[in-house]
């Protein structure tokens, strides 16, 4: 018995010592990310003085920093942590604001949990980049009195109906699922434009609506039918009903697809060296594939294509690799969308001339050579971001027309 | 002289059992000290207390000279205790040389590689010390019956040339040659000035084997005895703390039973195990079933409880039911005390009380369905005193009874729910004499009140002694039926079985 | 009579051990009161969270706990959740009927794990190889449904006006309370619950006493599949929409709630229904104080490894208690 005490004391004491561990590494990070308890508070608060100068309608007058929680549905992607380092490392530092996260959102029971934590926690503004339930997310934002805006996709046609008027949707700036279909149907028409004559297909987590929107656009650009189909809806919805590509359903027209797979698991690899077993012209990937399937594509001498963000691990592939089509966001693309929550949390509101929330679609760039590539990636760094201070005060402020913010985000930066 | 050993004030108990009270011992040289006692009462624990299986809860402990307190078993062996355990203490999957010498592999390895062939006949050498020349060391173990696996372990232990050597109810599991090349071993030993601690439940080998006995009682040490005071009846008393009878299996010698059958088994045929057995069993008749353990005897009890399902033939009761399986069994009032009692008689990490119940719901349950306990507590108390079961309380789990404790839970069980029929395989295997005597009675009386009571047993002495009617059984056939006698003996019953 | 009181004293310890989980409740509801307090959050949001994020766990877990004191494991009940909550939305979409969506929530999940149980005693299999299939079954073909008709919305849902009234504490804690009433009531004072439980300790000794082993594995299943019906609505009452992966999380942590509550994993005497909701409470109370206590950005997963240490300590004192309580014979 005695021995058993000693055997649990320990135990318990082990236990005690891995949770220290776990706390005095998040405490650096708190301390970090959070203005309030940093040490560096006073640095931070100059230079929020400084900003207050310039701009009196960046934070609240009494210095409070508007706290904005942000849903993130993967937390570890590489995209979300782009957008993350330019809202934590650039936004958090030029603005009085102060973010929190979630950790990885499971389901829409799980978004609403997390917006009910950031509203228990003193947020007054949600930022959105979970899809699982739009409706509820929504729901739960006008029940607690939180801003909400929408950081990527799009709420659907019907939903933004039922929303538009509400006091509490700020809007949405992000790629439509028309945009998702178009930036599909860019990147087949690349490749048949130049000429291939098999390619091979990743569809990432089809049937994320996201990626059935771009494996459709991709299969339309290529010029191939699907189903007999060659119209957008009608593509897109037999996939939703295939959960996939079937590649016996594809209509070939010049371009032959050799082959198809998807998802990310314990055969993904032997999948897709069978298909490298094929020697396709090209392979074309809706999403992921940058982060899954870079080095094993470069070793197999095949051109690629894929919808991301613009990295540095993109960009090496695409200078020394065989990465030869990237359609992508930039890490600061969101930084408008937070433009226009500030302005609602202040008080000032954009809406169209019926009053409406914003909804303006963002398309991708694209990238087809280093030197593309370099013009979006290099003007996106950390410390000076396309969307950076000096742009984004042009839309803070309480005289901000809607039209302003659509010249804004659809400015061709490139 | 000094003694080798000394234990003193040795106390173990284990969760609400105190299996060792405050319990001394000395074991001088040249000595044969038997340990016997009741199941429960603590010859187990001291000596496996003094061999290094376990370790006491306080007491001190003096070897040769030095303090004692091995780490384990093996240690113990090393600095001169070997015990030959209850329980096989062999692994099978290996040879027998590597069992022998499974903790020190080392000794055979060269250049890395272990020299099986000086291993085997390291093995060879040590079985023949102790008179063992039919088993080779290079031999799987799995190729050996439970008799020469016994034997390799006493050969293991014996090798070591311990001081002092513990032999837990090793006998049971031998034939008579296994035994004279154990007792060969004990003899060498005492003449060598080493010495013996004997553990049986045979109080006439002890007798025969030991020069010094010990009692203990519920884990205390009761009275010693000298060789010169050996008496059966003596030992017997001081063993369960009353005066006990020589005899305590029926004193009458008519067969009786009542007209009316209770239970009818027609051509049950089931594999090699039952062949053509056509049995009717009567009502207030004590039915024993005998033979070598695999004649089939257990194979029927379990056929005639509908546990299993024969190939061909039927179990029917007195109203035409056929019995297909337990639950019908049941309901037409039969029960069935199974000879592995731990596994199929009783859930051991379970309360007395859920063993008891789960039997008798249907005696109390409102509407079938409903179990209160103001209801079900009176029902296993009224089996626990009836029993006398001696127990903490209703809720104590079983496994921490006595072997005979637990069978009378088993018994209550059934008795409980008012089974006409009983089938009882092997009732009083592991219990004590104790206990044993008062299963007798129980079984006495309940033929008394005309239930039909099938007893199944591997010994014939209580099925001579109990039954109505004795039916002999070999090769899954029947072979002999003996109606109760005076005149019955052993050496005509055994000219059936074999 | 120093056996007695020995047993007596033994009794207590037992009694103990049995309130350790309670105990560790309530220290974990005092622990998040404090971290939200001195964080200066809201308490009363937080409870309601706490709440919300239990109940489903601990309904679903409850109906479990029949299948866990057979000693069995079901690992589909998330999937049968998921499929059912599919199932119910689809009904009332096409008939605009609550009460036939609820009729048939319960109808699916109670068939789902009729199914499980039915398909292990026809094939004579273990019924967790059975919820195995089940789960990769069921889930692939709710995600389908759920694909096929929610398009780009990526779910399916039903108007947010139709159970609306029922997202409230009270409501669930009344939903609560009763089904585990009524699971108490079978597991203790029924033949049913006392026969599932000697079942759990010991089959063998069960069928030789009349208990028709594969009659209570159904109804133990029978009972899960009632908490999954229940779980499966009261997710819908929380958030009236599902999606592929509602629910995902669900059939992991029922059975770290169980340990939580203190319940061996073997089963049989020693199960309890209250450990379901002990144990669903404490690992949500433990999950939002690590969450709060470590901030997001210490980095992915450093709370599921601070609870899988807990897991493992609580698995490791349960199973102690468990083993000093054997004879060495």
């Amino acid at each position: 018995m005695k021995k058993n005490i000693i055997k649990l004391l320990s135990l318990l004491l082990a236990a005690a010592m891995i949770l220290c561990v776990f706390a005095g590494c998040s405490d650096g990070k708190t301390e970090a990310t959070d203005p309030k308890t940093s040490d560096n508070a006073p640095a931070d608060t100059k230079t929020q003085a400084d900003t207050q100068a310039e701009t009196e309608e960046a934070a609240a007058p009494s210095g409070e920093p508007i706290k904005i929680g942000v849903l993130v549905a993967d937390v570890s992607g590489e995209e979300a942590l782009g957008f993350r380092s330019y809202y934590e490392n650039y936004i958090a530092k030029n603005y009085n604001v102060s973010f929190v996260y979630t950790e990885q959102l499971e389901d829409a029971a799980a978004e609403k949990s997390a917006i009910e934590k950031f509203a228990a926690q003193g947020c007054q503004a949600i930022l959105s980049f979970s899809s699982a339930d739009r409706a509820t997310q929504l729901d739960t934002c006008i029940q607690n009195k939180l801003y909400y805006a929408v950081a990527s996709g799009m709420l659907d046609d019907a939903q933004f109906e039922t929303y538009k008027t509400s006091e509490y949707f700020v809007g949405q700036i992000g790629p439509s699922m028309d945009t998702e279909y178009e930036a599909g149907f860019a990147m087949g028409k690349y490749f048949a434009d130049k000429g291939v004559k098999t390619v091979a297909m990743y569809g990432a987590f089809i049937p994320n609506p996201m990626h059935v929107y771009r494996a459709a656009g991709v299969l339309a650009g290529l010029g191939m039918t699907y189903g007999g189909a060659s119209e957008k809806d009608a593509i897109v919805g037999q996939i939703f009903a295939d959960q996939g590509v079937d590649l016996s359903k594809v209509g070939a027209n010049g371009v032959e697809l050799v082959g198809y797979f998807q998802g990310f698991g314990d055969t993904t690899f032997d999948e897709l060296y069978g298909l490298l077993g094929q020697n396709p012209d090209a392979f074309l990937s809706v999403g992921m594939a940058t982060t899954f399937f870079t080095d094993a594509l470069n070793g197999a001498g095949v051109e690629f294509s894929d919808i991301d963000s613009f990295t540095s691990a993109n960009g090496k592939a695409m200078t020394e690799g065989k990465l030869v089509y990237l359609a992508g966001k930039y890490s600061s693309s969101i930084g408008p969308i937070f433009a226009a929550l500030v302005n609602a949390v202040n008080g000032h509101p954009v809406r169209d001339a019926e009053g409406n929330a914003l909804s303006i679609s963002q398309d991708y760039l694209v990238a087809t050579d280093a030197a593309s590539f370099d013009k979006y990636s290099t003007a996106d760094q950390g410390e000076s971001p396309i969307f950076s201070k000096d742009v984004l005060d042009t839309v803070i402020g309480d005289s901000v027309s809607y039209d302003s913010f659509v010249a804004l985000v659809t400015e061709d930066r490139g | 002289m000094e003694p080798i050993l000394t234990m003193k004030h040795i106390r173990k108990t284990f969760s609400s059992t105190v299996a060792l009270g405050d319990v001394s011992l000395e074991l001088w040289p040249g000595e044969v000290r038997g340990l016997i006692g009741e199941n429960g009462s603590g010859k187990s624990t001291i000596s496996s207390i003094a061999a290094g299986m376990q370790k006491p809860d306080s007491g001190e402990m003096i070897f040769q000279g030095q303090p004692w307190a091995p780490k384990s078993m093996i240690d113990a062996l090393h600095r001169g205790i070997g015990m030959i355990v209850q329980e096989s203490g062999t692994i099978s999957g290996v040879t027998v040389a590597e069992n022998i010498f499974l903790a020190e592999l080392d000794q055979f390895k060269r250049f890395g590689v272990i020299d099986r062939r000086a291993m085997n006949r390291k093995a060879d050498e040590a079985l023949a010390g102790i008179g063992v020349k039919d088993v080779q060391g290079s031999t799987p173990l799995a190729a050996l019956d439970f008799q020469a696996r016994k034997l390799v372990e006493i050969a293991k232990v014996v090798m070591k040339q311990p001081q002092i050597l513990v032999v837990d109810e090793t006998t049971t599991a031998l034939s008579q040659t296994g035994r004279d090349i154990l007792y060969d071993v004990i003899k060498r030993f005492r003449s060598e000035g080493r010495a013996v601690l004997f553990i049986s439940h045979d109080l006439e080998e002890i007798m025969d084997v030991c020069d010094t006995l010990t009692v203990l009682r519920d884990g205390a040490r009761i009275r010693d005895f000298k060789k010169e005071e050996f008496e059966p009846d003596a030992i017997r008393t001081s063993m369960i703390g009353r005066e006990l009878q020589g005899d305590y299996y029926r004193s009458d010698f008519t067969p009786s039973r009542l007209e009316e059958i209770a239970l009818k088994a027609r051509h049950l045929q089931s594999g090699g195990a039952l062949k053509d057995v056509s049995i009717d069993f009567h009502k207030g008749e004590i039915v024993g079933i005998g033979g070598l353990s695999h004649c089939g005897m257990h194979s029927l009890g379990k056929v005639l409880f509908g546990a299993e399902k024969p190939e061909s033939g039927s179990v029917t009761t007195a109203d035409g039911t056929k019995i297909t399986n337990e639950t019908v069994a049941m309901k037409h009032g039969i029960g069935y005390v199974a000879k592995d009692r731990d596994v199929e008689s009783l859930a051991l990490n379970t309360s007395i009380r859920d063993n008891i119940a789960i039997a008798g719901m249907e005696r109390y349950a409102l509407g079938n369905f409903l179990v209160t306990n103001a209801k079900e507590k009176p029902y296993v108390d009224r089996q626990i005193e009836s029993l006398s079961i001696k127990c903490a309380g209703r809720d104590q789990l079983v496994s921490q009874l006595s072997g005979g404790n637990k069978q009378k839970v088993v018994f209550g069980k059934w008795i409980g729910r008012g089974s006409e029929i009983l089938i009882l395989d092997c009732p009083t295997r592991g219990v004590d004499i104790g206990v044993k005597k008062a299963m007798y009675e129980l079984m006495t009386s309940l033929k008394k009140e005309g239930k039909a009571i099938i007893m199944i047993s591997e010994e014939l002495p209580e099925l001579m002694g109990m039954a109505d009617r004795l039916i002999i059984m070999k090769d899954g056939v029947v072979m002999k039926e003996f109606p109760r006698s005076e005149s019955l003996s052993d050496a005509e019953i055994i000219k059936y079985m074999i | 009579m120093a056996q007695t009181n020995l047993a007596k004293k033994n009794r207590t310890r037992e009694l103990l051990v049995a309130l350790l989980p309670v105990a560790a409740l309530l220290v974990l509801f005092g622990a998040l009161c404090l971290t939200v307090n001195l964080k200066g959050y809201r308490l009363d949001m937080y409870l309601k969270i706490v709440f919300n994020e239990g109940v489903v766990l601990a309904v679903v877990a409850t109906g479990a706990i029949f299948i866990y004191s057979l000693g069995s494991f079901d690992i589909s009940l998330g999937a049968s959740t998921l499929f059912s909550a599919a199932i119910g939305v689809m009904v009332y979409n096409s008939t605009q009927s609550l009460p036939l969506m609820i009729c048939t929530i319960f109808g699916v999940a109670i068939g789902c794990s009729l199914l499980s149980s039915v398909l292990a005693s026809v094939f004579h299999i273990p019924v967790f190889v059975t919820t195995v299939a089940m789960m990769s079954v069921l889930s692939a073909v709710a995600a389908q449904i759920i694909t096929a008709n929610g398009g780009a919305l990526g779910g399916i849902g039903i108007p947010a006006t139709v159970v609306a009234p029922l997202d409230n504490v009270p409501f669930k804690l009344i939903a609560l309370l009763v089904f585990t009433l009524i699971c108490v009531f079978v597991f203790d004072f029924t033949k049913i619950g006392r026969r599932l439980k000697f079942l759990g300790s010991n089959p063998v000794c069960a069928k030789l006493s009349g208990i028709k082993v594969n009659v209570y594995a159904i109804v133990a299943f029978v009972m899960a599949g009632l908490g999954v019906g229940l779980g499966a609505f009261l997710t819908l009452v929380y958030t009236p929409s599902v999606t592929p992966t509602t629910a995902g999380s669900i059939g992991m942590n029922i059975l770290v709630a169980i340990v939580f509550g203190g319940m061996p994993i073997s089963g049989g005497s020693r199960s309890r229904i209250y450990a379901a909701l002990v144990g669903g409470f404490s690992y949500i109370l433990l999950n939002n104080i690590l969450k709060i206590v470590i901030d997001s950005g210490a980095g992915y997963g450093i709370s599921q490894i601070v609870s899988a240490v807990f897991f493992l300590a609580v698995v490791y004192v349960t199973s102690m208690n468990y083993r000093t309580k054997l004879l060495p014979r």
